[in-house]
């Protein structure tokens, strides 16, 4: 740390005066159409109001801006585009592209070999499957657990706070201790451990699963990622429907009251309609969540994501990290765009739906 | 200090980018206001009497005329060159700082020769604070204040750079009614105290009256009357200002003016003398009714309500343009039990004729047109 | 006694058994309702639990047949040995450096930013703010093959940089940010204006006291950013570089090959500790950012 300060002066000054230079020469060269013909008016017409009229309040405005605004272009918005351009180049490598040896044609190609790749349909299935499977459970789960919550008075601050505490953890350790308490200690030796979760089920009369180990079946993985990926997932959920059940009017509980509404009608009849605007939310953003799922997956199963000769875990996401690995950014970028399209398709279901049964 | 708009007008450019309609907040303002002298700026929401405060104190440019403060054109001075204190309608109080830190951060900006060392600051920041009476609240927050120590603590934040001018934005109207009487006692006391030229902006005419020295009277950017309180109220320039001041308002009547004399109805209420001919508005103030036995004007009678002092009278009258006809009229009057009708005389100096088509006033008789105000009011 | 007072005590009577009747059906519905609570409270927590009472057994504890549930042996050395095998300590620091760092610098770009949106007149103020928001739909991995790209044409591969400089800007911090600022009332700035405050000095002196709950929050998720980032380390930055998370993944092995569970448990609480320490501390902060955020880290 004795070199920090140094370092920080580095690259400050290599990072921005070299990205400031890159920005340049893509611009003056790459566009220079545009440039004369747009730019160079629009600049100059800035200028005269700018300075000449002394609207400081607007220069001063974009000067505050511009920090946030050179970072956005050069790791935001720049990457939209080159994303759409690299998914289109056919074969597309970037050590080609600097060597400069290779012209790429425009096609379909890479999207084309993505959706013949029989890893990534594997992929696909695995990111489906874990969607389908956690989405309503943990959403359910939540639900039940906010509305108990909300109908107890001592005690209930703890318990918030506790059911909060998965959301403070990393994805990656803890996985590690779901995958400690499903393995098999010494799978296929006598003196064999079968793991904490094994010697539970025990207790009721279960026998011993080989959840993760060596020749572990498909659906007991899936069925362990299943189980953390909900765990993983209460807690924010948890946390709006609590939110929403706060500020749903007492009122329409003390009508049911007088009533004398059942607690089943209440909490299918009322409760579940008033809150639906945060169910959509929680189910929503739990679809983003569940098709960028990574990290659980290397937490449990490690960064080959499989179970030992068992079939692949990997997830949609993991398979673009693969490929960039693999210096495949052509692929990579043609997987990203299919998996913002699902998201987008997904998301715009999930509101369409939710806009004909949501009550505001 | 004096302080001299000369046509001063604000042009706001339209929002909207297809029409192309401007919005003008301010037209043409003249006014002098003498040194030491205390202004209100008066009309109805939205007549750019906001507007006007907010180029006095430089945080509008104006799209056209000059402000002197003395004989310095502050026109293109920003707001902190200005030697201006401001007091916002809702106080603006940094909610984080105690009072104390409230009223010493404009002493902090000072640069070059005015800068202050700590102990001046703090001397002159009681100073401020024991003019508005806060001085024992110095270190408490803004939440825990009332809405008139609140208030107090904005006016010693703009008293404390020793302003040149003091410029209040609506002071009174986040105060409850009791307050409201209170703290514009106080206004006009620390005005007096200090000799700071003030101008206020109200749309309360009950406020402008009782406190001001001169009253502006605007109305859709433009200006009306420019008077002492007592002067507009008799001699209103306009049906406008006559129906702006007043407590009860005035009433207005469909009148006519024939061969020298004023009618209402079919009724012969006062001779004018040299008016032209045609369909008049009659504005008559509550208390310029006498009721009597032989009266001009005759009145459907609907209630009496009795005040100690005097006695309002309310009937009604077909050719009326308000709702009801409120009088007042001394307490010795007895009003028959009973009765059906009330009939009253007018007295002239209370009776005011405007234009039928530009609501203009009309002088008759021995009333003439007020004299603009001057130097040494 | 009469015949009214008879009917009242009987009609208060039948309304106590009614009422006993809904009491018992009351707390009997209460006794559940702890009961699954309590439950799922106890499957939430298991995870923690075994994490720490397994970091503090002996390997041969640990792979008893049958689990224990409190370590017969309690073995400190198992966290110096995660420290030495997984060179936690440098990872450690490492993580420290580029979380106060980009925290900091994250900081000072979203306050100026939200600032310029919130209280300055510019045009193209909203159009430029909807674009903003409009990029947040976009799914991370997206930006990371380019970035990755561009990084590497930059020559940041395995440097500090690489780690800081692509995440300063989050437009969701702006936003979050710029709803804050403007909810302090605009006089507020021409009162200071008045006085002759620059803008620099306003925003430090009024706004950033005022919204210090928010960067608090913003703070704390950045710093948690910065502990839990796991790929994009991953990707850019050989050990040197690398970050916490990246050390648990390392091997623990012992003599015999097999997985040194209690030492790897060991390292996963090193990670978790200092986010409990937060959350303990710092609860009320993070879950005001987290209920309007929705996105982790």
């Amino acid at each position: 740390m004795a070199n920090a300060k140094e370092k920080v002066k580095g690259w400050f000054i290599e990072g921005f005066v070299k990205t400031f230079i890159v920005a340049w020469i893509w611009q003056t060269f790459c566009v220079k159409w545009v440039w004369q013909t747009f730019c160079v008016k629009w600049f100059w017409k800035a200028f005269c109001v700018n300075i000449l009229y002394k609207k400081f309040d607007s220069y001063k405005a974009w000067l505050y801006l511009s920090p946030a605004i050179i970072l956005l272009l050069i790791f935001t918005v720049w990457p939209i585009f080159n994303t759409l351009r690299m998914a289109f180049w056919e074969r597309y490598n970037m050590l080609q592209e600097i060597g400069g040896t290779l012209k790429f044609k425009l096609g379909f190609k890479n999207f084309v070999d993505v959706i013949n790749y029989p890893r990534f349909i594997q992929c696909l299935k695995n990111t489906l499957l874990l969607c389908v499977l956690t989405v309503p459970l943990s959403t359910i789960l939540a639900l039940v657990i906010a509305v108990c919550l909300n109908s107890i008075k001592p005690l209930s601050r703890f318990l918030q706070t506790i059911f909060f505490l998965p959301y403070v953890t990393n994805s990656i350790a803890i996985g590690m201790v779901f995958e400690a308490m499903f393995n098999i200690v010494g799978y296929k030796t006598p003196e064999a451990s079968v793991g904490i979760i094994n010697t539970v089920i025990g207790f009721f009369g279960i026998e011993p699963i080989n959840w993760i180990n060596q020749g572990s079946a498909y659906w007991a993985n899936i069925t362990v990622l299943v189980i953390y990926i909900v765990w993983n997932a209460l807690p924010f959920k948890i946390l709006i429907l609590l939110g929403g059940l706060q500020s749903v009017n007492k009122q329409y509980y003390e009508a049911a009251k007088v009533d004398s509404t059942p607690r089943l009608r209440v909490f299918t009849r009322i409760t579940v309609p008033l809150l639906s605007p945060m169910i959509a939310y929680v189910v929503i953003t739990g679809f983003i969540g569940g098709f960028k799922e990574y990290s659980s997956i290397v937490g449990i199963f490690g960064e080959d994501m499989q179970a030992v000769g068992g079939e692949s875990l990997n997830t949609m996401v993991g398979y673009i990290y693969d490929s960039l690995a693999r210096n495949q950014q052509g692929r990579a970028s043609a997987a990203a765009l299919i998996l913002f399209g699902i998201i987008f398709i997904v998301t715009m279901i999930n509101l369409g739906v939710s806009k004909k049964k949501t009550h505001y | 200090m004096k302080v001299e708009l000369q046509n001063l007008t604000k042009i706001f450019p339209s929002r909207n980018k297809k029409s192309n309609e401007e919005v003008v907040a301010v037209s043409d303002f003249n006014l002098t206001i003498p040194d030491g002298k205390l202004v209100g700026l008066l009309g109805p929401s939205g007549c750019g009497k906001s507007t006007t405060l907010y180029m006095i104190s430089g945080l509008q440019k104006p799209t056209a005329g000059k402000i002197f403060f003395g004989d310095e054109d502050v026109t293109e001075l920003s707001p902190e060159n200005r030697g201006i204190g401001l007091v916002f309608q809702n106080y603006a109080l940094y909610p984080h700082m105690t009072v104390k830190q409230n009223i010493l951060f404009p002493l902090q900006n000072l640069k070059g020769a005015d800068k202050m060392t700590k102990e001046q600051m703090h001397e002159r920041a009681y100073k401020a604070a024991r003019l508005v009476q806060i001085d024992e609240l110095m270190d408490r927050k803004p939440s825990e204040l009332s809405g008139g120590q609140q208030q107090r603590v904005a006016i010693a934040r703009a008293l404390v750079k020793m302003p040149r001018v003091l410029l209040l934005d609506e002071p009174l109207s986040n105060l409850d009614a009791r307050l409201r009487l209170q703290t514009r006692e106080e206004i006009r006391r620390i005005q007096k105290e200090t000799g700071i030229t003030t101008i206020f902006v109200t749309h309360d005419q009950e406020e402008a009256m009782s406190i001001s020295d001169v009253i502006v009277v605007m109305k859709l950017g433009v200006v009306q009357q420019v008077g002492k309180p007592q002067e507009i109220y008799d001699n209103p320039i306009n049906l406008f200002v006559a129906k702006f001041l007043g407590t009860p308002p005035i009433n207005v009547f469909d009148g006519k003016v024939k061969d020298g004399a004023l009618y209402i109805g079919e009724e012969k209420v006062l001779d004018v003398g040299k008016v032209n001919d045609g369909r008049v508005f009659v504005g008559v103030r509550p208390e310029g009714f006498v009721p009597a036995e032989d009266g001009a004007l005759t009145c459907k009678l609907s209630n009496v309500e009795v005040m100690g002092r005097d006695v309002s009278i309310v009937s009604s009258n077909k050719a009326m343009l308000s709702q009801t006809i409120r009088s007042i009229v001394d307490a010795d009057y007895k009003i028959s039990v009973g009765a059906e009708y009330v009939k009253f005389n007018l007295k002239p100096h209370k009776v005011f004729l405007f234009d039928e088509y530009t609501e203009e006033r009309i002088y008759f008789g021995s009333q003439s047109a007020p004299t603009p105000i001057d130097e040494e009011m | 006694m009469s015949d009214t007072k008879k009917i009242v005590t009987m009609v208060e009577q039948d309304m106590k058994k009614v009422t006993s009747k809904q009491r018992i059906v009351k707390i009997t519905v209460q006794i559940l309702l702890y009961l699954f609570l309590c439950t799922m409270a106890l499957i939430i927590v298991f995870p923690f639990y075994w994490m720490i009472i397994s970091s503090l057994k002996t390997t041969a504890e640990y792979r008893l047949p049958v689990p224990t549930l409190f370590p017969r042996q309690i073995m400190w050395t198992n966290y110096l040995e995660a420290f030495t095998a997984a060179n936690l300590g440098k990872l450690f620091m490492n993580t420290v450096y580029v979380g106060i760092v980009s925290t900091i610098l994250s900081l000072v770009v979203t306050v100026l930013s939200a600032f310029a949106f919130a209280r300055l007149e510019f045009k193209g103020k909203n159009t430029l703010f909807a674009l903003l928001l409009a990029t947040m739909m976009i799914p991370g991995e997206l930006f990371t093959i380019t970035n990755y790209v561009t990084v590497t044409k930059l020559g940041w591969i395995d440097t500090y940089t690489v780690l800081i400089v692509p995440f300063l800007v989050s437009i969701f911090y702006i936003y979050l940010l710029r709803q804050n600022f403007m909810q302090i009332p605009n006089e507020l700035y021409l009162a200071a204006k008045v006085d002759g405050t620059k803008d620099l000095k306003y925003l430090w002196k009024v706004m950033i006291p005022l919204s210090l709950p928010n960067l608090i929050s913003i703070t704390i998720l950045k710093m948690m950013g910065a502990w839990n980032s796991y790929v994009w380390p991953r990707l850019v930055a050989n050990t040197d570089h690398q970050l916490i998370t990246n050390g648990l993944r390392n091997a623990f092995t012992d003599m015999s090959g097999q997985a040194n569970i209690p030492v790897q448990m060991a390292a996963v609480t090193v990670v978790s500790i200092p986010l409990f320490l937060v959350f303990i501390f710092l609860r009320k902060y993070i879950m005001k950012g987290v209920s309007r955020s929705g996105i982790k880290g």
